[in-house]
C-alpha cells in the first residue's frame, strides 16, 4: 500500500463538517492527521477554500505545529525525550541505541512506514526518565535491553499485519 | 472621544483613547525606529525595534502595538532599551548575508540604517547566516530570502491590503520564512505580481527585477500612473534621467494607498524602450528617390504639417480632416486637440479609440442618472453595505479596484457576483450568480439582475421611499420583470443562488462595480439597464458609501470624454445637439461650430476607404493595433494623402504616416488625468523625454499657432485657465495636486433639477441571438492584469515581455477533451474577420463553447476577429464574437 494514498471521499466529508467556520482550522486538521496518519498536502487547498482561508495560511499553521505532518508517518512513531531531566538520566544514549537500532535519524520514516523517530524537549513524565512514547504509551526508565524489548514489540506488530 | 494625558520624554501629550504609543509619538515627533511598522498595515509588534519603557513600572514595551494609558511616564532613548535595540540588530545581522555592497536595496535599506543610528557595526556574534534559494527566475521579483528578518509586512501586505494570499510564514523557529504554497517559485503561486511587497520590504530580501545590478535612485518623484483607470499615486525613482523604479507614493488619501499592480510596478520599463521616437519625422525623397520617414527640425515638420493640412482643408473642406485623440493623454492635451479640430478646422470628426473602450457605458450611466454618478470614491466600497460586482473581473481590468472589494469582503461586506466567467473576484463571494450554460450565457444576465431586484422586492428589501420620491416607472419595471421570466423561466440553480443573494442585499443599499466593457458585449445595453433599475430599486444611488462604481480601462477614459473628444460631444459633457451648450462656446471660442456630428471611428475607416476622407491626424494611439481588423484599417490609412501621427512609439501607425511628431509619455510631461472615480488628478514631469522629444500639449500648441491660431498655448497653465473657463465641471483644474470633478447644483445626487425622477429602464432584451455566427465557439476578447487595451505600452515593456503567460487563451476543460488537444500545441482560431494562433490553458471558470482570448499581447492580435462593422452602434459590441477553434 502507497502510504501517501489517501481516501478523497472521506476528506471531503471531514472537510464538509466544519465548512466555513474557521475558528475550526486546528480541530479539522488534528481529525485529517488522525484519520490519515498525515495531512496530505492535496488537502491544503480544499480545506483553505471551505474555510474561506488563503491556502498559504493553511500551510503555515501545518508547518508550524510539530502535530501536524505533510509527509506520511510510520506506523509506529517514537518520541525520545531530550529534556534536562532524562538528559541526565542518559537519554542521549537511549537516543543512539535507537537510532542504531531503527537505521534511522531524527524526523525519519523507515522505508517500510513501520517506524518513524522524533524527539520531544519533554514528554511531560520526568519522574520516569529517560522516557519515551511510542504512538500513545509512555515507555519510563529505559535501558538499553527494555529499549530493545519495546521495540521488537512493535517490530511484532507489524508481522501481526 | 476621551483625551488621555501622559508624558513622552518628560514632554506634556495628550492623545485619544485606543492611540499607540508610537502613533502619539510620531504625532510629537518624537522618533521612535521601526522596521515591522507601516502605516497601511495593522500594528503587529514582529521586530521589537519600538520598544518604550515606561518609568513608573519599568516595564519595556514595544510602542507599536500598546494603546496609551493614562500617565504613563514613558521614555524611549534610556540605556537599557538602547542596549535592547543593539541586541536585536546585532542578532539580525549575526544572520544576515554580508552581501550591502552588491545589494540594490543600498542606502534605502532599513536595517542598514537602524544599525548606523545605533551604532552597530562589528556586532562580535557567531555569524549564522541562513542562506535559502536566490529566486529571479519570473522577470518581476527577486528574492533572496537570506536577507529576510522576518518583519512580516510583505506577508501583511498580501493579507492585509491586496488579498491575494500568495505567501504565509512557513515552518517555525529558525526555518521559518515567507513562503508560498508548497515553497513553489512565485511564478507557479497565486501571486499577481503586484510589487506592494517589494515597495514594503525594508531589507534586500524582496526587490525589482532589473537586467543588471542597478543601484539605488538618486531621487524620487510623485507622479501619476498612466495605464488605467484608478489612477495610482506614484513614487518614480530616477537615476539620472532614467526611470529606474516605481513605488506606490506615501501622499495621504491616494486611491492606492501603499499598493500597486504589475502593469504600475514593473511595466514602466517601456519609457527606456529603444523603439522610442526621439526626433520629428517627415516623408520625404530619399538618395534612391524612394519616400522615407527622414529626421527633420521641429520647425520645418511643424511649417510643413500646417501647410498640408491648411491645403487639404482649404481644397477638400474641413469634413476631409479627421482627429484620433487618445484616453492615454492629458486632459489639457485632449482638450487641446479638440479644440484645434473643432476651432482651427471646423471639424466635429474627432474621436478616440475610448469610444469603443469605456466611454459608452460611462456615457450610458451620465444619461440615466443625469450626472449624478460622475463621483464615485472608491475606498467607499470599504464601507459600503453590500457589493454586487457585474460583468466585471477588476482582479485584472483594474487591480486597485478589486483591492477595495476584497478587502470589503474581508470585514464582512457581501459580496454578489453576477458573470458568465468565473473571475477573481470569485473565492470572495458570497453569493455567485451564474447564468445556465446556454449558448449565449450573456443573454440571461439582464434577466438574472432584474430577477435579483424583484426577489429583493419580494422580501420588501427595497426601497419604497426612494422610489416613490426620486424614480418613476417602478410598477411597469415589475411587470416587464415578471414577463420576462415568464418568457425564459430561471432554472432551479440560478433561481436558488439569487435567493440567497437578495437575502443578503435586502434593506441593505448596494454598491455595484460594473464592468466597462459591459457595453460593448452581446446584449451590454440590457444588461447595463437592469443594473441601473437594481441600484434605484435598492435607493442606493446618490446614498453614501453606494451607488455605480465603474473601473475604466485607460488613465485618461473619462477625461478624455469629459474634453469632448467624441465626434457627437462637447467639453462638460454637453450633447452636440444641445444648442444652448454649443452657443456658450461658440462665444467662448469666437467660432461657429457644426451641430452635426463627425464621423465615428468606423465612419473614419469607411470614409478613409471610399476617399472622401483626406488627411488624418493621430494623437497617442497606434491605430492599427488598437483597432478591429487591423488589415482593413492599414489598408484604409495608405489611401490617405496625409497622416500625421504623435506618439512615443515607432509602431506599424507611424510607419504609414507623412509626418511623425515624438510626444512624451505620463511620466515625462505635465498634465492631469481624470480617474475612474472623478477623481483630477495632476502631476509633473519625473523624467525627460527622450531625445528631441516633446510633451503632446507642447506640440499642439506649436502646430495651433503654426496654423495661424492667434491664441498662443506655450504653458500648460494656460491650457488649464480656459479649461477652467470653458468646462464648468473642471472649475478648479490644476488648482491643487488632487481635486474631484465639480457638479453642478442640478446634478448633484437627490436633488434632480426641476425635480426630475430617475426612470427606471426598461430593458430591452434581444434575442439569445445567432451568437456563433454559424462557428462553434464564441470568443470573450478581454484584458488580463499584464496589458490594459490594446497594450501599446506594456507590450514594450522588457519585463512584461518576458512574461509569457500573458498570451494563452482560456478554454473549458471539456471543450479541450472534445478538440483532442493534448496541452502544449497551439491553436487556431477564426472568425470571419481573422484568425489568430494562440497557446492555451484549461480554465474551469469558462463555460463550455465560450473562449476568453486575452487582449493586448502579440500585437494585439485578438481584436482583428471582431469586425470594424460591429463598432457601428451606440454600443459597440465588438468583445464577442463567433469563432472556430482547430488544433495545428
Amino acid at each position: 500500500m502507497d502510504p501517501t494514498q489517501f481516501d478523497r471521499h472521506k476528506l471531503d466529508e471531514i472537510i464538509e463538517d466544519y465548512r466555513d467556520r474557521k475558528w475550526a482550522l486546528i480541530p479539522l486538521l488534528q481529525e485529517v492527521q488522525e484519520e490519515f496518519g498525515f495531512v496530505p498536502p492535496e488537502a491544503i487547498v480544499p480545506i483553505a477554500e471551505a474555510l474561506n482561508m488563503f491556502a498559504s495560511q493553511v500551510q503555515g499553521v501545518i508547518t508550524f505545529y510539530s502535530g501536524f505532518s505533510l509527509k506520511p508517518k510510520g506506523r509506529c512513531v517514537l518520541r525520545v525525550c531530550r529534556g534536562t531531566a532524562c538528559h541526565v538520566k542518559g537519554s542521549r544514549s537511549i537516543l543512539r541505541l535507537v537510532k542504531k537500532e531503527l537505521d534511522l535519524e531524527e524526523g525519519q520514516t523507515s522505508n517500510d512506514y513501520q517506524f518513524t523517530l522524533e524527539t520531544v524537549a519533554c514528554l511531560g513524565a520526568c519522574f520516569l526518565a529517560p522516557t519515551m512514547m511510542v504512538n500513545k504509551d509512555y515507555y519510563g526508565r529505559l535501558n538499553p535491553t527494555k529499549v530493545v524489548s519495546v521495540l521488537g514489540e512493535h517490530r511484532k506488530d507489524k508481522e501481526d499485519d | 472621544m476621551e483625551s488621555i494625558a501622559l508624558t513622552i520624554n518628560g514632554k506634556k501629550v495628550s492623545c485619544r483613547m485606543g492611540d499607540t504609543l508610537l502613533s502619539v509619538a510620531e504625532k510629537n515627533s518624537i522618533f521612535i525606529p521601526t522596521l515591522c511598522h507601516h502605516p497601511a498595515l495593522k500594528a503587529y509588534g514582529a521586530c521589537r525595534m519600538c520598544l518604550v519603557e515606561d518609568e513608573n513600572t519599568g516595564r519595556l514595551m514595544a510602542s507599536c502595538v500598546t494603546p496609551a494609558a493614562k500617565d504613563m511616564a514613558i521614555l524611549t532613548e534610556t540605556e537599557r532599551i538602547i542596549t535592547h535595540r543593539k541586541n536585536i540588530v546585532r542578532l539580525m545581522l549575526a544572520e544576515h548575508p554580508e552581501s550591502c555592497i552588491v545589494c540594490s536595496k543600498g542606502n534605502r535599506c532599513e536595517l542598514r540604517g537602524i544599525a548606523a543610528r545605533l551604532g552597530v557595526a562589528e556586532n562580535r556574534l557567531y555569524p549564522m547566516p541562513n542562506y535559502k534559494p536566490y529566486e529571479e527566475l519570473n522577470p518581476f521579483i527577486v528574492r533572496d530570502l537570506s536577507k529576510c528578518i522576518l518583519c512580516g509586512k510583505c506577508i501583511r501586505a498580501d493579507h492585509e491590503l491586496v488579498a491575494t494570499g500568495a505567501i504565509d510564514y512557513n515552518e517555525r523557529g529558525f526555518a521559518s520564512r515567507p513562503a508560498t504554497l508548497m515553497e513553489n517559485p512565485l511564478e507557479e503561486s497565486t501571486c499577481t505580481f503586484c510589487g506592494t511587497c517589494v515597495s514594503m520590504c525594508p531589507t534586500g530580501a524582496l526587490s525589482s527585477k532589473h537586467a543588471g545590478f542597478v543601484g539605488t535612485p538618486e531621487m524620487q518623484k510623485d507622479s501619476i500612473c498612466g495605464f488605467c483607470g484608478a489612477g495610482c499615486s506614484l513614487a518614480i525613482g530616477i537615476a539620472g534621467s532614467r526611470v529606474m523604479e516605481v513605488n506606490p507614493s506615501r501622499v495621504k488619501g491616494s486611491v492606492n494607498s501603499a499598493t500597486l499592480c504589475v502593469r504600475g510596478h514593473f511595466a514602466h520599463d517601456f519609457l527606456n524602450s529603444p523603439n522610442r521616437l526621439k526626433q520629428p519625422l517627415i516623408r520625404m525623397p530619399d538618395e534612391d528617390s524612394r519616400l522615407v520617414l527622414q529626421p527633420v527640425p521641429w520647425d520645418q515638420a511643424l511649417s510643413k504639417t500646417a501647410e498640408i493640412l491648411a491645403d487639404i482643408k482649404r481644397s477638400h473642406g474641413p469634413g476631409s480632416i479627421a482627429f484620433v485623440g487618445s484616453p492615454k493623454c492629458s486632459i489639457e492635451e485632449n482638450y487641446l486637440f479638440q479644440k484645434i479640430a473643432r476651432v482651427v478646422f471646423e471639424t466635429n470628426n474627432i474621436t478616440s479609440t475610448g469610444s469603443i473602450n469605456g466611454q459608452p457605458i460611462l456615457r450610458f450611466m451620465e444619461n440615466k442618472t443625469m450626472g449624478a454618478a460622475r463621483i464615485s470614491p472608491f475606498f467607499e466600497l470599504e464601507k459600503a453595505e453590500a457589493i454586487v460586482v457585474i460583468n466585471a473581473d477588476p482582479d485584472h481590468s483594474v487591480p486597485v479596484a478589486a483591492y477595495h472589494v476584497k478587502r470589503a469582503t474581508r470585514t464582512g461586506t457581501p459580496l454578489v457576483t453576477i458573470d458568465s466567467r468565473k473571475t477573481g473576484l470569485a473565492p470572495f463571494a458570497a453569493a455567485r450568480i451564474r447564468p445556465e450554460p446556454e449558448s449565449d450565457p450573456d443573454f440571461r444576465i439582464p434577466l438574472l439582475i432584474a430577477s435579483l431586484a424583484a426577489k429583493i422586492a419580494d422580501l420588501n428589501g427595497h426601497d419604497s421611499g426612494y422610489i416613490s420620491q426620486f424614480t418613476t416607472g417602478w410598477d411597469l419595471i415589475k411587470t416587464e420583470t415578471s414577463s420576462m421570466l415568464e418568457a425564459n423561466p430561471l432554472s432551479s440553480g440560478e433561481e436558488k443562488e439569487i435567493s440567497r443573494a437578495a437575502e443578503m442585499l435586502s434593506g441593505r443599499k448596494i454598491a455595484l462595480v460594473l464592468g466597462s466593457d459591459v457595453m460593448e458585449s452581446r446584449h451590454g445595453t440590457a444588461i447595463a439597464d437592469a443594473s441601473f433599475n437594481l441600484v434605484l430599486a435598492t435607493g442606493s444611488l446618490g446614498a453614501p458609501n453606494a451607488g455605480i462604481f465603474i473601473p475604466t480601462p485607460e488613465s485618461n477614459t473619462a477625461g478624455a470624454m469629459d474634453m469632448g473628444v467624441l465626434p457627437d460631444m462637447l467639453p462638460g459633457r454637453k450633447q452636440l445637439s444641445d444648442s444652448a451648450a454649443r452657443n456658450k462656446l461658440e462665444s467662448l471660442w469666437k467660432t461657429k461650430l457644426s451641430p452635426d456630428s463627425g464621423l465615428d471611428l468606423p465612419g473614419i475607416i469607411e470614409a478613409a476607404e471610399s476617399g472622401h476622407l483626406k488627411a488624418l491626424y493621430i494623437m497617442g494611439e497606434n491605430l492599427i493595433r488598437a483597432l478591429p481588423e487591423s488589415s482593413r484599417v492599414e489598408e484604409a490609412l495608405k489611401k490617405l494623402d496625409f497622416i500625421v501621427v504623435q506618439d512615443i512609439f515607432d509602431n506599424r501607425t507611424t510607419r504609414l504616416a507623412h509626418v511623425v511628431f515624438p510626444g512624451s509619455a505620463f511620466a515625462e510631461k505635465n498634465g492631469s488625468f481624470t480617474n475612474m472615480e472623478g477623481r483630477i488628478q495632476s502631476f509633473i514631469p519625473a523624467a525627460d523625454p527622450p531625445g528631441q522629444a516633446r510633451a503632446d500639449w507642447h506640440i499642439l500648441g506649436m502646430l495651433a499657432q503654426k496654423m495661424g491660431y492667434p491664441e498662443q498655448y506655450a504653458t500648460i497653465e494656460k491650457i488649464r485657465q480656459e479649461i477652467r473657463r470653458t468646462v464648468p465641471m473642471y472649475a478648479t483644474l490644476g488648482s491643487q495636486r488632487q481635486e474631484w470633478i465639480k457638479n453642478s447644483e442640478d446634478t448633484t445626487p437627490l436633488s434632480v433639477k426641476n425635480g426630475d425622477k430617475f426612470e427606471f429602464a426598461s430593458i430591452k432584451q434581444g434575442q439569445p441571438a445567432e451568437i456563433s455566427q454559424g462557428k462553434s465557439f464564441t470568443a470573450m476578447l478581454g484584458s488580463l492584469r499584464w496589458h490594459p487595451a490594446g497594450g501599446t505600452r506594456t507590450s514594450r515593456s522588457p519585463r512584461m515581455a518576458a512574461w509569457d503567460r500573458d498570451s494563452q487563451v482560456r478554454l473549458c476543460p471539456a471543450d479541450i477533451n472534445a478538440l483532442d488537444l493534448t496541452g502544449k500545441e497551439a491553436i487556431r482560431i477564426s472568425s470571419n474577420h481573422g484568425s489568430i494562433e494562440r497557446s492555451f490553458v484549461a480554465d474551469p471558470g469558462i463555460f463550455p463553447g465560450r473562449v476568453f482570448v486575452p487582449l493586448g499581447v502579440c500585437g494585439n492580435d485578438a481584436a482583428c476577429l471582431a469586425g470594424i462593422d460591429s463598432l457601428k452602434q451606440t454600443a459597440p459590441a465588438w468583445r464577442t464574437c463567433g469563432v472556430d477553434i482547430e488544433k495545428i
